[in-house]
């Protein structure tokens, strides 16, 4: 049973054109953990707050448990007090005048749950959660991350079928963040509730979830599992909002309508209709040897950066930057010309529309290479011609 | 399920399904009623009286037909006329608005000059007892300003008025009208209680600074001079233009001072003009005159709102600078502190030294040792005609002072209720106008000064009008008022407080399940209860103080402390009336370090709000 679906979902605010959430449909599994995954402003927030009923729709339609709670169509809005969903705020929204335990305690009072049972369920959450020595305090007395796991505790302490965490991690520092993310995703283990969580950390989305959908200007541009995000990115937003550096994109020259065209060296056959625009190709996958042959791209060391374990290659390719990176020590010095290798699986091909082209192996060709004579562009000769004597060198 | 980009599209929803589900979602927010409510109740508290004294100059009053040939009610340019064109408009309101103007940009350009020396001194020098110079050189500001005008009539008062005579008249010195009266004394007065204004606004604009753009500038090379002139001075420029245009638009307004010290020598401002003019039954050019005041009020405060909005775009978030910002002063140390302690004692020692001996003597100006007594504050049976005990012994003194605390305490305590709901209502309502009606007409009565508010609220009330009686004469008119009055500093608050605490714990509130009332009384009540304290607090204090409202409101039966103190005045028990306002001076004194207490915050803070 789905727990939460969205159809058709649209937000407009008082004067925006434009609107904030844009025809977003989506299905939440029971049990799911998802992220909503986009650059600030995307609209994954507005989302939130929809499921949760603090904002209200523009068009579309909201169910959580197959009853619908929102839908302009039917007239219909259930508001957040009655809908039973948990919500824990960005800055954690504690009340500043109630102790842990009060605010823990505070929805189940409103259930008129019987006192010892409220106290019983109270303790449990708090201790689940590792803040019941905390309890007599007052929030302003407790770090970032106690408090974050006291608003967890007041949202879990009443059972929620669904519990939604607006940026869950982005106020705490680098290791409470590490710590809560374990504990998020051992309290998913633990509750198995249905959580959906958003995000402008990839890294944040790629660790915790196990469906990610990826936003941005209000529109829905993918759902996936985090691999398949990443593997395959279904246009050219996702392909460069995910990954860390980011993807390296290659615009393709202008060329004859049978080949693409990359920098003279690689061609591949179009398919029929479309027409790529961008070959794009993740950090890691570039291979760099000393060796040039057929299938290589002369390039030039600009920058080697360490970032402790791994080295992030900084490339220049004609005018194109290209980052490479790799977990093992390189063996070049900047202003040294490699020769890198980009193997066709990795490669990724969006058209005009920045959409992803799906090109068969058998529609890459590096056999027919155009003759460099036929280049138009005088630098890109030069490039070529220090090549090949880099080639006869080598 | 990899990707989901494409829905079928749905046609937009029509006009009437969105609007039917506007309303369901609407009813689950009760700020919408709230924010309805409120906003009829204020029309016709605020926009009302402002609406009706403004009609009420271009219609016949009751008693004129004969003058106007008109009936009454009907409509006519004869006010206008008689006010502004006539033989008499000399007198009506050319020279009151001269001197109005003369008086408020004397006190401006006085109290600037002084007011910016000592905000320098006390925050950014190293003068001799600077901590206690910053509170000490506020209390002017929290007295009363008739306060300082008893007092000086106690000293100056010459024969031109009958009645005990001042102390340098009995002591031998005649004092010439210009210095006992009039011009000199209003504008020295006011000066003294606004500087503080300016020491408040400019030396918090002084300490917001951000040290690090001083220290950028001393880093360069800059002399403490070109820092000081083109650094500091241009940044602190708005909160400068601002103190300004506070203290005119106040001074354009003020009517105790020059009703105690102008009247004399028939040296009339707009406010008393205004209330002569009611007095004698006027009512049509008392409009006119209010019509006057109100304009004068919404062009200083336009001009406010402009520069307000221009100062904005230099606004710079405060920083931590280590450089030692205090200027060394040397050999001028002390004399700076004897500048703070002259200012200390000639604003707030020598009118309360002065207004407490005055109660004490039987006989002005003799300082022998019968000559005191304590009989005006707690003597029985004495030699006079009325007033026959001391002001602690008098049934009429505890009944004023009860009325006040009802009367101010129940309407700063409505005020400040009122102006939390209007936060709330402004920022939840789902209708946009609504909100900025809200916030726009609960600023009204910022613009229009407190005696032509009153004169407006008489002109609205003092007659039955459909379901409403008249309601002159009753508490429940200056209860009203004075809610009305304070509404802009109310809702300002309340606004703020509402913004700060933002929308979050209430929407937690709600996920949690908790209805409109619970979220009320469990969350936006306890949260805001200190910001709720002080917001009752601070209209409390000022609507002690306050004169201009009571002076048209108040009868005999329903006397506060001000006018019960004015009213000694007039009967000339000058000792028994100094008392009243020093008790009053006393419990506005008290209300303040209350708030302090409560507040958390420093004097200089709570009272700049």
């Amino acid at each position: 049973m789905p727990a939460i679906t969205l159809t058709n979902l649209t937000k407009c605010y008082d004067g925006n054109t434009e609107p904030s959430v844009d025809q977003v449909s989506l299905t939440v599994e029971d049990g799911e953990f998802m992220c909503l995954l986009g650059p600030s402003g995307c609209g994954k927030t507005t989302i939130l707050r929809m499921i949760a009923g603090i904002e209200h729709s523009t068009s579309g339609e909201i169910a959580v448990d197959d009853l619908v709670v929102d839908s302009v169509h039917q007239s219909c809005f259930i508001p957040p007090e009655q809908r039973r969903i948990g919500f824990v705020f960005q800055n954690y929204a504690l009340w500043p005048h109630m102790t842990v335990e009060r605010n823990v305690d505070f929805g189940l009072r409103l259930q008129k749950v019987p006192a010892q049972e409220r106290k019983e369920r109270c303790l449990d959450v708090m201790s689940k959660l590792r803040i019941l020595e905390y309890a007599d305090r007052y929030p302003s007395q407790l770090s970032g991350g106690q408090q974050q796991r006291v608003a967890l505790a007041r949202m879990l302490a009443v059972n929620p079928g669904v519990l939604l965490l607006d940026e869950p991690l982005s106020n705490l520092d680098a290791t409470l963040r590490l710590e809560m993310r374990a504990e998020l995703r051992r309290l998913h283990q633990t509750f198995g509730t249905t959580i959906i969580f958003v995000s402008h950390d990839q890294w944040e989305a790629m660790t915790l979830a196990n469906t990610i959908a990826v936003m941005n200007k209000g529109q829905l541009q993918q759902i996936g599992t985090p691999d398949e995000i990443y593997a395959e990115p279904s246009n050219r937003f996702v392909a460069e909002f995910i990954g860390n550096p980011k993807i390296n994109l290659i615009k393709l020259k202008e060329s004859n309508d049978k080949f693409i065209n990359l920098a003279s060296h690689i061609l591949a056959r179009q398919p029929e209709s479309k027409f790529a625009d961008v070959c794009a190709i993740r950090p890691e996958e570039i291979i760099l040897t000393n060796t040039a042959n057929i299938n290589t791209l002369p390039m030039v060391i600009e920058n080697i950066m360490p970032t402790g374990g791994s080295w992030v290659i900084e490339l220049s390719f004609a005018e194109d930057r290209l980052f490479h990176s790799t977990q093992s020590r390189p063996k070049w010095r900047e202003g040294d010309q490699v020769n890198a290798y980009l193997p066709t699986p990795s490669l990724h091909f969006f058209d005009h529309d920045e959409k992803r082209l799906v090109l068969s192996e058998s529609h890459l060709d590096y056999s027919n290479l155009l003759p460099s004579s036929a280049l138009p562009n005088k630098q890109n000769a030069n490039q070529i011609h220090t090549n090949q004597s880099y080639a006869k060198q080598a | 399920m990899t990707t989901l980009l494409t829905a079928a599209e749905q046609k937009k929803p029509n006009l009437w399904r969105r609007a039917r589900h506007s309303f369901a979602v609407a009813r689950h927010e009760p700020a919408n009623l709230i924010g309805l409510v409120l906003a009829i109740f204020f029309a016709y508290l605020i926009l009302a009286p402002v609406l009706s004294i403004l009609v009420d100059s271009f219609i016949v009053q009751s008693g004129d037909e004969a003058r106007t040939h008109q009936d009454e009610g009907s409509f006519t340019f004869y006010y206008i006329v008689r006010t502004l064109y006539s033989r008499i408009s000399e007198i009506l309101i050319w020279q009151p608005l001269y001197n109005t103007l003369a008086i408020a940009a004397s006190t401006v350009v006085f109290s600037m000059s002084i007011g910016v020396v000592l905000a320098w001194l006390v925050n950014r020098t190293n003068m001799a007892g600077r901590a206690w110079f910053a509170t000490a050189l506020i209390v002017p500001f929290m007295l009363p300003t008739w306060t300082f005008a008893l007092a000086w009539t106690t000293i100056f008062k010459n024969r031109t008025v009958g009645g005990q005579p001042g102390w340098l008249e009995s002591l031998g010195i005649t004092t010439s009208n210009s210095v006992a009266y009039g011009y000199f004394p209003i504008v020295f007065i006011l000066v003294l209680h606004y500087t503080p204004l300016v020491i408040l606004i400019v030396g918090n604009a002084l300490r917001r600074l951000d040290s690090q753009m001083e220290d950028s500038a001393r880093v360069l090379g800059a002399p403490s001079r070109t820092i000081a002139f083109s650094i500091v001075l241009p940044l602190i420029r708005p909160a400068l233009m601002s103190a300004a245009l506070l203290i005119f638009a106040d001074c354009i307004g003020e009517f105790a001072v020059p009703y105690i010290l102008g009247l004399p020598v028939r040296y009339d401002t707009l406010a008393t003009g205004l209330y002569r003019a009611l007095d004698t039954r006027q009512n049509g050019v008392a409009a006119v005159i209010a019509a006057v005041i109100m304009i004068i009020g919404v062009i200083t405060l336009l001009i406010d709102v402009r520069m307000m909005k221009e100062a904005r775009r230099f606004v710079t978030v405060g920083g931590k600078g280590n450089m030692d910002r205090l200027r060394k002063l040397g050999r001028m140390r002390l004399p700076a502190s004897g500048f703070a302690g002259a200012f200390v004692l000639i604003g707030v020692v020598l009118p309360l030294l002065t207004l407490f001996l005055s109660t004490i003597m039987i006989l002005p100006g003799r300082f022998t040792l019968d000559n005191f007594t304590l009989d005006y504050w707690i003597g029985s049976n004495l030699d006079t005609v009325a007033l026959r005990n001391g002001i602690l012994l008098t049934p009429e003194f505890w009944q004023a002072a009860w009325n006040t605390i009802v009367i101010v305490g129940s309407s700063s305590m409505i005020s400040g209720v009122l102006g939390l709901l209007v936060g709330y209502a402004v920022l939840r309502c789902s209708f946009k106008g609504v909100g900025s009606f809200l916030r726009q007409i609960t600023f009204l009565p910022y613009l229009v000064p407190g005696i032509a508010f009153a004169a407006a609220f008489l002109s609205l009330f003092a007659v039955a009008r459909g379901p409403i009686p008249a309601l002159y004469g009753t508490p429940l008119i200056l209860i009203i008022a004075l809610v009305a009055e304070k509404m802009p500093f109310a809702s300002r608050s309340g606004i703020a407080a509402m913004t700060q605490l933002g929308k979050e714990p209430e929407e937690a509130a709600r996920i949690a399940g908790a209805n409109w009332f619970s979220r009320m009384g469990k969350i936006i009540i306890p949260i805001q209860a200190g910001p709720l304290a002080t917001g009752i607090l601070l209209p409390f204090i000022s609507g002690i103080k306050g004169v201009s409202l009571f002076i048209i409101l108040a009868i005999p039966s329903t006397d506060v402390l001000t006018t019960y103190s004015l009213r000694l005045l007039d009967y000339n028990y000058d000792q028994a009336a100094n008392a009243v306002v020093l008790m009053i001076a006393l419990i506005a004194w008290l209300g303040t370090v209350l708030i302090q207490k409560i507040s958390g915050t420093g004097l200089a803070q709570g009272l700049e709000n």
